[in-house]
């Protein structure tokens, strides 16, 4: 148990003293907030405003609550997974600089290094979300908050749930990695492409049915759609009580991926906790399946 | 040092699919020797290594460190081995103490018992003022110290040194060997040595040379010199014509002329025959270089000499 607490202890260091590392996981956050004050805030408020019946006014508080909390839940549901990403790159490094070498020298079981690089891959994603979380609150508090305390639990929850499938997956991925060219390569993709693919930089409405269709197979379409049904559900409860019609509501949820479709089947909030849950698990268990089959290969010299 | 073996190694094998990795290799190794392990890349050294350490698994043979079986008790061995790899394979944004105390835990060695052992050590090699100090910040030197360090932080028995000296610069290289020598000294310490300098490997008690994966020369360093090489006889101010002329192998080298001969014997002859000839001259043996390739037919590509 001290070899588990020591080596967690280590690996979350380490990331968090490589300047170069936690730079490069805030690249997506920060690409992200470039985006919105570039483009991104106009569009959501284009959005927002073109669901809108005619004649209809909408406080500003409305409206930038609706459009913070767009921006936020994108914000939020990409640092998960591509944060774990970058925390995760350590255990190629160790493989690269020969450290790993160095660590399997000694009687610890393969296991033992395994659930400590998940473990501080956690707790170091969940430290620098919990930090972005924590600003887009304050964030939210400035341009309008309309969230209650269960909200707020909520999305603490769905911080807790995304982090662990961004960590599970990159775990996963990063077990073949094996290379520094390799380590930028995915890097690369993921800062850039996995914000695309979950719906976070643009809502999953304005694509293709195709597309749309084939990221509904995606498992963190359901995490982004998840943190964005809590960030903004206070709003649209103040929308309903301001009298909006249901169906305007509505609107604005499906523009915005609150609400999902599985070709054209509508996917409750519990299902969309039950395909996190579900995957997480799964994937935890492909990861120490991978794991037991990639220990004998090496120890036999096959790979 | 005594006659205990502490390593034993009989007919091991090892392929990589086509590739024919270790065969039939087996040797020993003595408690408290520094053994030297020789090889061009390629010849099997880190393939024997990496399976005495526990990292690849063996297709035949049978690999005993300190009375343990590599099959049965893989722990034991590990517990048994330090091993001070090439490059640094510590953490280079983390202190001196952090890195000491990561390694150790791998080990159970936590809380007053490592703060006891890393006091001893940073004692022994004098890294007291470097705790704080962030690994990557250090020098060469400094570094290999806190290398020694990490291999020995659970007090193995066996230390193995992979070509600890590739890259460093010659004072680093007499630190490290000094450090080495008051280890083996002070704490009883068995040296598993693999290394391209030959000068290092004339200093071992016994040496094993590979190539192809077979052990090609064994013995100690004066075994393998009388046994691989001449002896050379250095003249000073000689004439090449007249010195060719006794019918030996004759080469200008450093200023010399160098005549080959057979052993020592014939080297005495020939001066006692030839006074005349010899005015100012010097008998040597050859060295580990030329053990080497003439056993093996290749140099190993070292550096310059200690």
């Amino acid at each position: 148990m001290s070899t588990f607490f020591y080596m967690t202890k280590r690996n979350i260091k380490l990331f968090l003293k490589d300047r170069g590392m936690v730079f490069t996981s805030l690249v997506t956050p920060l690409i992200l907030l470039l985006l919105f004050a570039t483009f991104l805030g106009n569009v959501y408020r284009d959005t927002f405003k073109s669901n809108l019946p005619e004649g209809f006014e909408v406080s500003d508080k409305i409206i930038s609550g609706l459009v913070g909390g767009e921006l936020c839940s994108s914000l939020i549901a990409v640092s998960c997974v591509t944060v774990a990403f970058c925390a995760n790159f350590l255990m190629v490094q160790d493989k690269v600089n020969g450290a790993r070498d160095d660590l399997m020298t000694s009687p610890v079981k393969q296991s033992t290094l395994s659930l400590a690089y998940y473990v501080a891959t956690v707790v170091s994603t969940l430290v620098i979300c919990l930090i972005a979380t924590a600003l887009c609150f304050v964030y939210l508090a400035c341009v309008g908050w309309f969230l209650s305390f269960a909200d707020v639990m909520l999305i603490l929850s769905d911080v807790v749930i995304l982090t662990l499938f961004g960590t599970v997956l990159s775990s996963i991925i990063n077990t073949f990695l094996s290379s520094q060219g390799q380590i930028t390569a995915v890097g690369t993709i993921m800062s850039a492409g996995y914000g695309f693919i979950c719906g976070a930089y643009m809502p999953l409405s304005q694509f293709g049915a195709a597309v749309r269709n084939t990221v509904m197979f995606l498992p963190g379409t359901y995490g982004t759609s998840l943190v964005r049904n809590h960030m903004m559900g206070g709003v649209f409860g103040e929308m309903t009580a301001k009298g909006f019609p249901d169906g305007v509501v509505e609107g604005i949820k499906d523009s915005v991926d609150c609400n999902l479709y599985f070709f054209d089947k509508g996917v409750s909030v519990g299902v969309m906790y039950a395909v996190m849950l579900v995957t997480v698990g799964l994937l935890i268990g492909a990861y120490v399946a991978i794991n037991f089959i990639k220990g004998k290969k090496k120890k036999s010299g096959r790979i | 040092m005594n006659s205990e073996k502490i390593i034993e190694i009989n007919n091991l094998n090892k392929s990589f699919k086509d590739v024919h990795a270790v065969r039939d290799l087996s040797f020993s190794v003595r408690r408290g020797e520094l053994f030297a392990f020789l090889g061009v890349n390629g010849a099997g050294k880190s393939t024997t290594i990496s399976i005495m350490c526990g990292k690849l698994t063996k297709d035949g043979g049978t690999v005993i460190i300190n009375g343990a079986d590599a099959d049965g008790a893989p722990a034991k061995i590990k517990n048994s081995l330090g091993v001070v790899f090439q490059s640094c394979a510590l953490d280079k944004y983390l202190s001196v103490y952090d890195n000491l105390q990561s390694r150790a835990a791998l080990y159970g060695i936590t809380g007053d018992k490592f703060k006891a052992r890393y006091k001893e050590l940073s004692e022994l090699l004098h890294f007291t003022d470097l705790s704080k100090r962030t690994l990557g910040k250090l020098s060469g030197g400094q570094r290999r110290r806190i290398d020694i360090a990490r291999a020995l932080v659970h007090k193995p028995e066996i230390l193995i040194l992979d070509e600890p000296t590739t890259g460093l610069d010659p004072q680093t290289r007499k630190l490290l060997w000094r450090v080495v020598s008051d280890l083996r000294e002070q704490e009883g310490l068995t040296v598993f040595l693999t290394t391209h300098y030959m000068e290092e490997a004339a200093d071992a008690d016994y040496v094993v040379i590979l190539d192809g994966g077979r052990k090609v020369a064994e013995g100690t360093p004066l075994e393998l010199k009388n046994a691989y090489t001449h002896d050379y006889i250095n003249v000073y101010g000689g004439d090449m014509g007249e010195l060719s002329a006794l019918g030996y192998p004759c080469r200008e080298a450093g200023g010399a002329i160098r005549i080959s001969v057979p052993d020592t014997a014939h080297a005495a002859a020939l001066i006692s025959e030839h006074r005349e000839l010899f005015t100012d001259f010097e008998i040597f043996k050859g060295n580990m270089d030329d053990v080497f390739l003439t056993v093996t037919g290749k140099e190993l590509s070292g550096g310059e000499g200690l």
